[in-house]
């Protein structure tokens, strides 16, 4: 296929053709190791025509997009063209601005999260999210950092805290690094090791979903690769939407991938599909330069 | 459908704001609350506003926080508590205020003619009827004050300042510590220092001029601190560009960066001005006294607004606490003038 | 090319950069550091003066005259006995009082207008905080005397009935006007606006990223507050208490206006016997002897000494915080 198109556009359309190559490569291999999850827990996240306002300036137009329980999504674009917005309507994080403003609707279980009389607390546990920038508790242990959800919450782990702090740490990939000093300060760690400490916070309050903003971009190859193998068994049992920038980061975790963009106006989702058709057979225009390259 | 066409349907909405359907519990439990707090000191012998606010209060502040628990849990309970708590500390803080501008307007508005303003208490005793006798010479003596605190303090204050922002010598954290500390100086402490310094083994008696230097010492952190503060907020790159067309520093100092920051230390010396004009206790020390206009600054006494109020109530009779309160009301409205020209000029941007 | 060749090259020498400066900056930067030094000057001559001519009482007392307990000025010759011992004391009573009464005001408020507070009354509550900062403190004098006092006793007398029992709380007899509780009630609403302002400050720069991370947690806002904004805040807010001790110790008419200055050393706030060095020193200075004159120099010296230890600290403290809060 790619050679096809070298021969009708000429050389300088090698590289794009190859990047897409590699991209298409990497997606395919993720999409052939994925094995099926056990029975994820609910029945997914939908967004349907999301719209964002901050003050009148109209950040994102009608976005519907459908995230499959026990999947994991990327949504990629350049920068500013709304992916961050966008997910913070996911947990209800956007209205913190005092300008925001939104339309549409999200539904978890087939439940709109921002009708009337919704417990925003309640729905916030439920889709949790990790944050570009590693934030842990500063005034508080390793150990206490993990379990601050079910302590802010004030609500009861079904499991003991110890086994719970475990299994997280386990989950995230940091629990032979740090289980013999829990009660250190959190402070102390590195930045891929914070970022890990921050995904076993939010999963040891069990969420169905988990947004993730740009995870990585802050830190070194090496904690990247290691949270992108986190994120591979996260999505046996959750629902996982991450915003990057990196296409070959999507390329290697996600099962779908949401393609945003801006033309000036508000940011659109351009295109949606499975990760290794978007990478190597995308059907608008504007998917397939980004992705080879051409710009972003 | 086009992105187009539901872009044109879509209405920003804020889903999370608090409708009036669902305050209306939360009203009636404040209704409710209010009832029993009626019922309760109609019922026991606890009375008096005391009564009825603390009353009120725990109860507005259980029920709401039982619905918050019925509704959504412990945590939301926490929630709710922990917010009626704060808004009663507000509203805590900000009665006595109102009372005490309320209580300065009714009590000064007694003796507030026009006539105060253009007389002296030269041939009336504080304990005279209203309608005679005013404060127009401790109006002239808080302006003289005023003027020569300033005239001492603001070159001392604008200087250190540049020193701290321009020169960035060795000695700044020096001079920082130190003007936090002259910051600290109550301003009973500067009166008798100056008396002290002075007029304890001289021959020399109060008058203005002395009794500007404590306010001068007062007046010096704010307006170094405040000073500072503006002339950092001046962008480098403008004095960047006045030593890169090979100008000295002195004079891009003197003609870009002080000219930059105008607006900024014209707010710090109105603030510097507020912080003195109604300070009393150095002027006992200094000032020495008078009853009429003393245009002499460097001998004999002289009075000034808060000196005026100060023999008001050290007089004790009804007209010389009714003096007091006017003089009160004039300090007040002074200070509100200076407050609200510090706002304007504060808030001009930097050119 | 031989990369290797590049390393076995050492970095030349730094070149030491100087520069003749014009002489109009020589004259500029002397005479900018030389007024700046004036504050160090102010300073020294004030604690100079004051312990100079303060000297005889210091000389005649020694250490007793700040744990004495009697000011007796000798009449006609008399033996002078000048002892500060009560009214620090009670300056430190009234001052706790103060604290401990507009401390958890000044916070609570600081915590409604950051995090509470809706946007349109903000702006204006915010003003009317730093508007009460700039009251003249005889005006606070005159209204707590006059407004209240009244309300105080009643207060007073509840307390004295309900928890009589304790002993800070006790009175010898039912003298209720004029008491410590009175002046630190009016002293705790002459500092709320210094400490509302600096706990403001510090709580607005609460990190935003925690604030986040709690609320994705599914933090309510106390929850949030508790959890993020308390333990970030924490030391900046005992600087800003502090910073609102010094003021409490320092301050003059308004004290003498509520307060009974009586030499006794008196620990049951409810009851109308009170010290203050400032209001000691107003009071007593109209009919001071040259003598007596002198010892409330020397008492002046004292406050200041207590006022500029509290404020120094104070201020380390917020500066703390701030720095390595982040």
């Amino acid at each position: 296929m790619s050679n096809a198109n070298e021969e009708k556009n000429g050389e300088h359309m090698s590289t794009a053709s190859q990047s897409m190559n590699s991209l298409s490569s990497v997606a395919a291999s993720h999409a052939a190791n994925r094995q099926p999850g056990n029975a994820p827990l609910g029945s997914g996240l939908e967004a349907r025509g999301i719209h964002a306002w901050f003050g009148k300036h109209h950040a994102l137009a009608d976005v519907s997009l459908d995230f499959a329980a026990g999947t994991v999504t990327a949504l990629i674009g350049p920068s500013g063209c709304g992916k961050s917005t966008f997910i913070r309507t996911l947990n209800r994080m956007h209205e913190f601005i005092p300008s925001a403003a939104m339309a549409g609707e999200v539904l978890l279980d087939g439940k709109d999260i921002y009708e009337s009389g919704v417990d925003v607390t309640k729905i916030r546990l439920q889709i949790g999210m990790v944050f570009q920038k590693p934030n842990p508790f500063p005034s508080m242990t390793i150990g206490q950092n993990v379990l601050s959800g079910l302590k802010l919450a004030q609500i009861k782990s079904p499991k003991k805290n110890d086994d719970l702090l475990e299994e997280c740490l386990t989950r995230s990939g940091l629990w032979n690094e740090v289980k013999d000093r829990l009660g250190a300060h959190a402070g102390g760690l590195s930045g891929g090791q914070q970022q890990r400490l921050c995904i076993a916070r939010s999963l040891a309050v069990n969420p169905k979903v988990l947004l993730m903003d740009e995870p990585c971009s802050a830190l070194d190859p090496g904690s990247t690769l290691r949270i992108e193998d986190t994120i591979g068994q996260l999505a046996k049992t959750m629902t996982v939407i991450i915003v990057t920038h990196n296409m070959q980061q999507a390329a290697r975790v996600s099962d779908y991938t949401a393609f945003f963009l801006s033309d000036g106006g508000p940011g659109q989702m351009i295109e949606v599909g499975p990760t290794n058709e978007m990478f190597s057979r995308p059907k608008d225009e504007r998917t397939e330069n980004y992705v080879s390259g051409r710009f972003g | 459908m086009t992105t187009i066409e539901s872009a044109l349907k879509a209405k920003p909405s804020k889903p999370w704001k608090t409708t009036k359907r669902q305050l209306v519990p939360s009203v009636s439990l404040l209704l409710a609350a209010a009832i029993a707090t009626y019922v309760i000191v109609a019922l026991t012998p606890m009375k008096g506003k005391l009564a009825y606010a603390l009353l009120f209060f725990i109860f507005s502040t259980s029920f709401l926080a039982a619905l918050s628990w019925s509704k959504r849990g412990k945590s939301a309970a926490k929630d709710t508590i922990a917010a009626t708590v704060m808004l009663t500390g507000g509203i805590l803080v900000f009665l006595p205020v109102a009372s005490l501008v309320l209580t300065t307007i009714v009590k000064g508005s007694d003796g507030f003619r026009l006539q105060i303003f253009s007389s002296t208490m030269q041939s009336t005793s504080y304990s005279d009827p209203l309608t005679s006798g005013g404060l127009l010479h401790a109006i002239i003596g808080t302006l003289f004050l005023i003027l020569i605190a300033t005239a001492i303090s603001l070159p001392l204050s604008i200087l250190t300042a540049l020193y701290l922002t321009e020169i960035k010598g060795k000695a700044s954290g020096l001079i920082q510590f130190l003007i936090q500390a002259m910051s600290g100086v109550p301003s009973v402490v500067a009166g008798i220092f100056i008396y002290a310094a002075l007029l304890l083994t001289t021959d020399l008696r109060g008058s203005t001029i002395i009794g500007a230097l404590p306010l001068a010492i007062l007046m010096i952190p704010t307006v170094t601190r405040t000073a500072q503060e503006v002339l950092l907020l001046v962008p480098n790159e403008l004095r960047e560009a006045g030593l890169a067309l090979g100008a000295t520093q002195w004079k891009t100092v003197a003609t870009i960066v002080v000219p930059a920051a105008r607006n900024g230390l014209i707010t710090a010396t109105i603030l510097g001005v507020a912080r003195i004009a109604g300070e009393t206790a150095p002027l006992l020390f200094t000032l020495g006294t008078s009853d009429k206009i003393n245009w002499n600054i460097f001998s004999g006494g002289q009075n000034a607004l808060p000196y005026y109020v100060w023999s008001g109530i050290i007089d004790g009779t009804e007209g010389g606490l009714a003096r007091a309160w006017t003089g009160i009301l004039v300090l007040l409205i002074l200070v509100l003038l200076l407050f609200v020209s510090a706002r304007l000029f504060g808030s001009r941007k930097v050119k | 090319m031989t990369a290797t060749a590049a390393s076995t090259v050492s970095a030349p020498d730094k070149r030491r950069i100087t520069t003749k400066p014009r002489t109009s900056d020589v004259i500029f930067r002397g005479v900018l550091s030389v007024m700046s030094m004036s504050s160090l000057l102010i300073l020294a001559l004030i604690g100079l003066f004051l312990s100079l001519r303060g000297f005889q009482a210091f000389k005649n007392e020694g250490l007793g005259f700040i744990t004495n307990i009697d000011w007796i000025a000798g009449v006609d010759g008399g033996e002078d006995n000048f002892g500060m011992g009560a009214m620090i004391v009670g300056t430190l009573l009234v001052s706790a009082v103060a604290v401990v009464i507009g401390v958890p005001l000044s916070v609570l408020t600081a915590l409604y207008l950051t995090f509470y507070a809706p946007e349109t009354i903000k702006r204006s509550l915010v003003t009317i905080v730093d508007l009460m900062a700039s009251f003249p403190s005889i005006l606070y004098g005159l209204w707590g005397f006059i407004v209240l006092m009244p309300m105080a006793e009643y207060w007073a007398q509840l307390l004295n009935k309900y928890l009589g029992w304790i002993p800070l709380f006790s009175v010898p007899e039912p003298s209720f006007s004029r008491s410590p509780f009175i002046a630190g009630l009016v002293l705790a609403i002459m500092i709320i606006p210094i400490v509302t302002s600096v706990s403001r400050e510090i709580f607005d720069q609460t990190p935003l990223d925690r604030i986040q991370a709690a609320y994705a947690l599914g933090a309510t806002r106390w929850a949030m507050i508790k959890a993020v904004v308390l333990p970030f805040g924490a030391s900046g807010v005992v600087g800003g208490a502090m910073l609102g001790l010094g003021r409490a110790l320092g301050e003059t008419v308004a004290v003498y206006s509520v307060l009974n200055i009586v030499f006794k050393i008196n620990l049951e706030v409810l009851y109308g016997y009170g010290g203050n060095v400032a209001s000691m020193i107003v009071g007593k200075w109209g009919e001071a002897s040259l003598s007596e004159s002198k010892a409330l120099l020397a008492a002046g010296f004292v406050l200041f000494i207590m006022t500029l230890v509290v404020n120094l600290l104070a201020n380390f403290i917020v500066r703390r915080t701030v720095k390595t809060g982040k």
